[in-house]
C-alpha cells in the first residue's frame, strides 16, 4: 500500500527532519510543528514526545526567552552532538535517495561497480 | 474536543509522573495552544491536530520511563520502564510477558538463592570455628568465606543479567517504537 510506506518513511525520518529545522535557526516547539506539519503532513503533537526524547538523547537543549507578552518562550537548539547527528544522517539520507532514484530509473545501471554478465 | 478537555485528559493520562516532568508536558502542550490561538486558529481544531491525548500521555510516559532507567538502574525504575513500555502496546504482550515473567521468576530465585547461601556462609564462618568440625576451625572459617564470596559472585551475576535484560526490552521497543505511527496514521 502507498499508505504504508509513506508512514514507515516519515517514521523513520521525522527525528532527522527536526535536526534539519533546527539547523536552519533555533527555533520553539510550535514553529517546528507548524512548518513539519506542512511540509511533511505529521501529526502536531507528535513533535513534543520526540523532542522529549531528543533533548534526553543531547542531541538538542531548550533555553528560554522572556516574551513581551505573556510567559517566557521554550526555545529548541542544536548540541555539538545533535549537529554532528545531522551530518551523518544527511550524508546517510544523500546515499540512500541516490540509491532509491537510482532504481527508480529503469534505463540507469543499477550500480558503478556491478560487474557486467559474462558473455 | 475543548482545550480544558484536552488537558484534563492528558493530565489524567500522566498521573503517577513526577510532579515537575508532568508541569514541564503539560507546559510544551499549554504553549502549543496559545501560540494556535495567536494564529488564529480555532481550540478544536488544534486539538484534533495533536492527536488522542490519552495515546500521547502513553508515549510520554513510556519516554519517562525508559528516561529514568537510562539514569538511575533501580529495580522501581526498570518496572517503570516496563509498564511503561507494555503501556504503550510496543511489547508483544501475549507472547513476551511469559517469558519475561518467567525469566524474571528465575532471577528472583538467583537472587533468594544467592542471600540464603551469602547468610548460611554467615553462619558457619560465625559458629563453625566452635563445632568440633573434621579439619578443625580454619576450614570452617574458609568455608564460611567462600560461601558467602560465591554467594556474593552470584548476585552480581544475576544484577548484571537483570540490567542486561531490560535494556534488552527497552531497545526492543525504542526499535518497534509505535510512537509517531498513531499520530501519522490520524493525520494520513
Amino acid at each position: 500500500m502507498a499508505e504504508s510506506i509513506d508512514i514507515q518513511l516519515k517514521k523513520g525520518v521525522l527525528g532527522f527532519c527536526v535536526l534539519a529545522v533546527l539547523a536552519r535557526g533555533e527555533n520553539y516547539a510550535y514553529e517546528i510543528a507548524a512548518r513539519l506539519s506542512d511540509a511533511i503532513g505529521m501529526g502536531e503533537g507528535t513533535i513534543y514526545p520526540l523532542m522529549r526524547r531528543m533533548q534526553s538523547d543531547g542531541l538538542v537543549e531548550t533555553y528560554l526567552v522572556e516574551s513581551s507578552s505573556g510567559p517566557s518562550r521554550k526555545y529548541y537548539r542544536l548540541t555539538p552532538q545533535g549537529h554532528e547527528a545531522l551530518r551523518a544522517q544527511t550524508e546517510e539520507w544523500r546515499g540512500f535517495s541516490r540509491a532509491v532514484d537510482a532504481l527508480l530509473t529503469p534505463s540507469a545501471p543499477l550500480m558503478a561497480s556491478q560487474p557486467a554478465p559474462e558473455a | 474536543m475543548t482545550r480544558t478537555e484536552f488537558m484534563d485528559r492528558l493530565k489524567r493520562g500522566l498521573n503517577g509522573l513526577s510532579p515537575s516532568t508532568i508541569a514541564d508536558i503539560t507546559a510544551d502542550y499549554e504553549a502549543h495552544f496559545n501560540d494556535a490561538a495567536a494564529a488564529g486558529r480555532s481550540e478544536a481544531e488544534v486539538a484534533s491536530a495533536l492527536g488522542d491525548p490519552d495515546r500521547l500521555a502513553r508515549e510520554l510516559r513510556a519516554e519517562a520511563g525508559m528516561k529514568n532507567w537510562e539514569t538511575a538502574k533501580t529495580p522501581s525504575s526498570a518496572a517503570g520502564a516496563i509498564a511503561g513500555i507494555i503501556g504503550l502496546g510496543a511489547l508483544d504482550v501475549f507472547i513476551l510477558l511469559p517469558l519475561l515473567g518467567s525469566v524474571a521468576g528465575a532471577l528472583v530465585g538467583f537472587f533468594a538463592a544467592s542471600i540464603g547461601v551469602f547468610i548460611g556462609g554467615g553462619v558457619v564462618f560465625a559458629v563453625g570455628p566452635f563445632l568440633p568440625l573434621p579439619g578443625g576451625w580454619i576450614v570452617a572459617l574458609l568455608m564460611g568465606i567462600g560461601m558467602m564470596a560465591g554467594a556474593t559472585a552470584v548476585g552480581a551475576f544475576t544484577a548484571a543479567l537483570t540490567i542486561w535484560l531490560v535494556n534488552g526490552v527497552v531497545w526492543y521497543a525504542r526499535l518497534h517504537y509505535k510512537v509517531l505511527k498513531p499520530a501519522l496514521d490520524a493525520h494520513a
